[in-house]
């Protein structure tokens, strides 16, 4: 179903002579409560080569920030396997590193500078601190934030702390970075401006990334090539491209067919669930 | 339906220069006043001494018994006397050496005691029982009994101690680390910390708030306990442990003994004063350095 999915999708030649960076292959998660056990995701697969753009998008309950949390190794999943660059996850561990949604990722007993420098001595990058100090400044520098390295992250605005928290994961140098709707908890003007800042970023260093949510237009802007999940549990709809698509065509009839495409996609559940509802009622009452 | 109001049409501007903006007072300096009005020091002395003039003024006009209450600066005479002629400095040592003594094991076992309610669910019911049972408890209260087991001696006063540092210690801590939030967890596993590297550059600064509270709880607690100990029991305890012992408690109980009431506020004062230098000096320092440095104040 993962190959029918890429071919239709119409993967590109170069697709088949590079290896994946990260393989996901049938992979089902689950997670308990206090009361119930959930299924997270049923059998989802997908790969995601070097220097992509690779968005999970889906409603809230499709699983999406489980997937990204078994990635990076919090989750053991019951079914199926994950590999990066052919090693299977097993644990947390610098080789990817994550950017969450809250604030409260920077640790806010260290200066900016120092949320980078430690996560570089203690992630195993940096030897010695003069060297974590010098890669920490070119990172912060990245991301325009030089003369607030001496800064405590409470002085921080919401979209500067996101800023730090990137730098900080792309100072790693990752074999992937994994974002958990890093943008979701800023105002619309800051999101739209770090959805730019990232694409720039991107531009340069031509990291893999593994972006995660539920805004089908962020999916557009920032997304390479888009996963779609369904949810309750999460399984896969489909695998768009969307690397032609950015800030300055969404104007574009491409971009709106696309759009409402996924919308389309997505909604359709909620029609089929609402039908479903119904039918169930009538039944009763008849 | 006459009261729908209709959305009222406008013509639109833009402003083409916004010029410079002109108020007298955009920015205008402070007078001194003004800045020393808003010193908290200066205010809070202020009101002492207010109060220190009225007490004085109160027992010179209303002929108020020595014994009663003393004049201010009877009693200020006092306290000079007690440190110049009288030892009070060897006392308050005395005390503070107990109290450290009593602290400092009270905050070894916290601290073994938090880690196993951490690690282990068995010791997360051990502690939270205990501390619901125990810490209702006024630690005063086990001096008699300390007294039975241990003796007359300061071993009876520590062995007090350690019941009132225990408790608010193990309990703040112990909700501090439970506190630390997920995502700060899994950004320390992401950056490879494990085991103890994970404990002390995670867990204890993401919980110091909670930690520090305990400290300070605890502390204050301690402070109350040995006082009250060393007036209730404090002359056994001079007594059988030779001349020149005896805390600030004793101090306060012998001067009443002798009928030296200035004395008698004199200690008191000490107390307060030991009490206030510990509190806002040290942990309050510890406080602006740290977690008000980093924004981590929950309160």
């Amino acid at each position: 179903m993962d190959q029918g999915a890429h071919t239709a999708a119409g993967d590109t030649p170069a697709a088949a002579a590079v290896d994946p960076i990260l393989d996901v292959d049938g992979v089902t998660l689950q997670y308990k409560t206090k009361e119930h056990l959930i299924t997270a995701t049923y059998r989802v697969g997908f790969k995601v080569y070097p220097a992509d753009r690779f968005v999970l998008l889906g409603p809230s309950g499709c699983g999406k920030s489980t997937l990204l949390k078994g990635v990076a190794g919090y989750l053991k999943p019951v079914e199926g396997n994950m590999r990066l660059k052919g090693v299977d996850i097993k644990e947390p561990g610098p080789d990817r590193v994550m950017v969450f949604q809250e604030f409260d990722q920077l640790l806010p007993w260290k200066t900016v500078k120092q949320n980078i420098t430690f996560a570089l001595m203690n992630g195993g990058k940096c030897k010695t601190q003069a060297e974590a100090d010098e890669v920490a400044m070119q990172y912060i520098k990245k991301v325009k934030l030089d003369r607030f390295e001496d800064t405590y992250p409470h002085m921080l605005s919401g979209g500067m702390k996101q800023r730090v928290a990137i730098a900080r994961g792309m100072a790693m140098e990752p074999d992937i970075l994994l974002m958990d709707e890093p943008f979701a908890a800023l105002d619309a003007l800051t999101r739209r401006q770090m959805q730019e800042e990232l694409l720039q970023l991107w531009d340069d260093t031509r990291f893999t990334v593994l972006f995660v949510t539920h805004s089908i237009e962020e999916a557009l802007i920032v997304g390479s090539r888009i996963l779609v999940l369904s949810p309750h549990p999460g399984q896969v709809k489909a695998e768009l491209n969307a690397h032609h698509l950015n800030h300055d065509n969404t104007g574009d009839p491409a971009f709106g067919e696309l759009q409402s495409k996924i919308h389309d996609m997505l909604f359709a559940d909620r029609i089929l669930e609402d039908e479903l509802a119904a039918a169930a009622e009538g039944a009763q009452n008849s | 339906m006459s009261t729908v109001s209709e959305t009222v049409i406008r013509p639109e501007f833009e402003a083409d220069d916004l010029g410079e903006a002109s108020h007298a007072d955009v920015a205008r300096k402070l007078t001194l006043w003004e800045k020393l009005i808003d010193l908290d020091g200066v205010r809070k002395l202020s009101i002492l001494l207010v109060l220190m003039f009225a007490w004085e003024f109160y027992t010179r006009i209303s002929g108020v018994s020595e014994l009663i209450l003393p004049k201010f600066s009877d009693t200020a005479m006092a306290l000079y006397d007690a440190v110049v002629n009288d030892q009070l400095l060897i006392m308050i040592k005395n005390s503070l050496t107990v109290l450290l003594t009593g602290y400092v094991i009270g905050l070894v076992i916290a601290t073994l005691l938090t880690t196993a309610a951490i690690m282990t669910r068995f010791g997360n019911d051990v502690l939270s029982t205990l501390t619901a049972m125990l810490n209702p408890l006024p630690a005063i209260a086990l001096l008699p009994l300390a007294l039975l087991w241990f003796g007359l001696g300061s071993a009876s006063v520590v062995f007090t101690l350690l019941h009132s540092v225990i408790w608010p210690v193990a309990l703040n801590a112990h909700t501090g680390f439970m506190g630390v939030s997920d995502t700060q967890r899994m950004v320390g596993r992401n950056y490879g910390l494990r085991g103890v590297t994970y404990v002390t550059k995670l867990l204890i600064p993401a919980a110091f708030p909670s930690i520090l509270m305990g400290l300070k709880v605890g502390w204050a607690y301690a402070w109350r306990t040995l006082i009250a100990a060393e007036l209730v029991f404090g002359g056994a305890i001079a007594d059988t442990s030779g001349t020149q012992s005896g805390g600030l408690g004793w101090f306060v109980f012998s001067s009443q003994m002798d009928m030296q009431i200035p004395y008698v506020f004199a200690g008191l004062f000490t107390v307060i004063l030991v009490g206030v230098i510990v509190e806002s000096l040290i942990f309050s320092t510890i406080e602006a350095r740290t977690i008000r440095r980093w924004g981590m104040q929950s309160s």
